[in-house]
């Protein structure tokens, strides 16, 4: 159980770099987006690259943030009963929501997209507009690399809820 | 019948408060596994999710989404909020009720950019209710007037939840019309949304303003005139108005207005706002490497939860249709006595009541795509949906025992602020509130004559 619980958390420093990554871009968005609008209404030019770019961003920090929020417990929860339980039934909701909730939600989307990723792949699909980017094929293997990461995480939720609630074991509700 | 239980079994499992986005999905997966088995329903059905997902990854309006939520952040880091509520204070200091009005109007400000009613409600709480209660304000009316004020957000634009709701409504707008036959379709942006929500916004502002000096003028024993020497006169004033109100009042107009006079798009505004943001912050020198980062990791949490959501609610919508629920639902809206007003109400009821456990994301998600097309083709106007919707939920979270702004408001709270007093304080704000849904239910022209006018 251990060897396991170090192995997850090894994994998981991915998640986090993925994360501070995200949280940069954001920045980006906002200042590609504000160059976007002084170079139309300032020198009337525009690039569909740019727009595409901050779309990309976007998507990227909505999917790969997702990980590390988790684990930082950023996705609301219903509390109204939640709040108020000791931590060894909070840890049990832990435990069960993510083996029967998270896990088959991101392996189904995981097997779900595989193929359709990989008809992007083979492709090599690239934007639609003239003088857009190449690389939607990229863009769209971010939900395989998405649902790993909160396969990933869902998993070290998993280990680390069964933890809390042996070692709660004694704590009556 | 199968979609209406899963639509119970998934506000069941959301009682036991897993993150919302993964019950929702996960609770319709597994209803889909069980479909399938029996032969219910077609695992095809299911194959269109990649692609609605990359529908949501690839939508250009909810780009706006992270760059509101960064430009709040922002806001709130750089210590504006705190400013604005000072210099507000000292402004309207010598009003009677005076406190509470600037109340009002920083809870108008500030929610117009973050829009998320915890964070709000909690700021707000933090900041104000010591001074309001060092002030002799009675528990009851400094309480109401933060959880009323924190609520304001959602309606005022520029709020996260218009967008998400402007983006939904615009796809069920679509669906309506083909459902009808009409192939030339017109369409309604978030940008209408913005527009529309603010006449009714403002109007909610004012009436709550009126309704605190209305107090202050007849019982100044729940709302003592301030102490001469909280109020600073003469230069100090206006210096501290100038550094305190005007940036970011500022911001906040060229955002609005550079939407409402159709330079830019809600996304392009949103980008120009944050960096506004940044540029204030850095003035301030309050822009460091910690703050920023804080405020990236922030922004991207805020994002990724929300359009977790997103991504739930579409699986859950798409397992719902397969059973067929959307066709249930237009044949129990229809069926109702009274035509499109029967179906309004309901509609309206089932939201306020959802209103007590899920926030206003999760209910644009998962509630709008199913009764909104069939609202809309009855002929229901989609901008005063929107706002009709809006309102309806700013009043779910207000009312007790269940609302949510309640909630966040009691959390932060001093112990000695009792909840019956919370809960007798937010009563007057409840009945504006539903005056508001009645006079905008008599004149949808207060919701749709400015959009018509400005487009």
């Amino acid at each position: 159980m251990t060897a396991v619980l170090s192995l997850l958390r090894l994994l998981e420093r991915g998640n986090r770099a993925l994360f501070a990554l995200a949280s940069w871009a954001c920045f980006v968005m906002a200042i590609l987006g504000f160059a976007i609008v002084i170079a139309r209404y300032g020198f009337s030019t525009g690039s569909i690259a740019a727009q595409e770019l901050v779309m990309y961003l976007h998507a990227f920090v909505l999917l790969c943030a997702a990980a590390t929020t988790l684990a930082a417990d950023g996705h609301v929860r219903v509390d109204i009963f939640y709040s108020r339980w000791t931590a060894r039934r909070q840890a049990l909701v832990n435990l069960c929501g993510s083996v029967f909730l998270l896990i088959p939600v991101m392996l189904f989307t995981l097997f779900i997209s595989w193929e359709y990723v990989g008809h992007a792949w083979a492709r090599r699909e690239a934007s639609g507009e003239p003088g857009g980017l190449a690389w939607v094929y990229l863009l769209k293997s971010l939900i395989v690399l998405f649902a790993l990461q909160m396969l990933l995480q869902g998993a070290l939720q998993a280990v680390e809820a069964c933890h809390g609630w042996r070692k709660n074991e004694g704590v009556r509700s | 019948m199968i979609a209406l239980l899963m639509f119970v079994v998934v506000c069941m499992v959301l009682l036991l408060g897993y993150p919302v986005a993964l019950t929702l999905g996960g609770v319709a997966l597994w209803f889909a596994l069980i479909g399938v088995t029996l032969g219910l329903i077609e695992a095809s059905e299911l194959l269109a999710f990649p692609s609605r997902l990359f529908g949501i990854m690839n939508n250009p309006t909810l780009v706006a989404v992270p760059l509101f939520v960064l430009m709040g952040v922002v806001l709130e880091k750089a210590k504006l909020a705190e400013e604005l509520l000072e210099s507000m204070a000292a402004l309207a200091g010598r009003l009677r009720g005076g406190l509470g009005v600037s109340v009002v109007l920083v809870g108008a400000l500030l929610a117009a950019s973050t829009g998320i009613v915890g964070a709000t409600v909690v700021t707000m709480g933090l900041l104000s209710l010591p001074t309001m209660l060092k002030r002799g304000y009675s528990p009851a009316v400094a309480s109401g007037t933060i959880a009323a004020a924190g609520t304001l957000g959602q309606i005022i634009p520029p709020s996260i939840v218009l967008v998400l709701l402007g983006d939904v409504l615009s796809s069920a707008y679509q669906q309506a019309q083909l459902a009808q036959g009409i192939f030339s379709l017109q369409t309604v942006s978030v940008g209408d949304l913005f527009v529309g929500a603010l006449i009714p916004g403002l109007m909610l502002v004012t009436a709550y303003m009126v309704y605190l000096m209305v107090l202050a003028a007849l019982k100044p024993d729940v709302m003592p005139p301030p102490a001469a020497e909280d109020c600073p006169r003469g230069a100090s004033l206006w210096a501290q108005l100038v550094r305190g109100l005007l940036p970011p009042m500022l911001l906040i107009v060229a955002v609005l207005g550079s939407i409402m006079l159709g330079y830019a798009t809600p996304t392009e505004a949103a980008a120009v706002g944050a960096c506004g943001a940044l540029l204030l912050a850095a003035l301030r020198r309050q822009l460091n490497l910690g703050a920023l980062k804080s405020a990236g990791e922030q922004t991207a949490k805020i994002t990724s939860m929300v359009f977790l959501i997103f991504i739930g609610a579409s699986l859950f919508s798409m397992v719902f249709n397969a059973y067929g629920g959307d066709e249930h639902v237009h044949e129990l809206l229809m069926a109702l006595p009274g035509g499109a007003f029967g179906a309004m109400v309901c509609v309206m009821l089932l939201m306020f009541l959802l209103g007590f456990i899920l926030d206003f994301i999760e209910i644009t998600f998962v509630v709008v795509p199913i009764v909104g097309p069939v609202l809309l083709q009855l002929g229901l106007d989609p901008v005063w949906l929107g706002v009709m919707m809006a309102i309806n939920l700013q009043t779910s979270f207000l009312t007790p025992p269940f609302g949510f702004a309640l909630f966040y408001l009691r959390g932060v709270a001093p112990p000695e602020l009792t909840t019956p007093q919370l809960y007798r304080g937010v009563v007057p704000f409840i009945a504006i509130q539903v005056g508001m849904l009645i006079l905008l239910a008599l004149w949808p022209a207060l919701a749709t004559w400015l959009p018509s006018v400005v487009y």
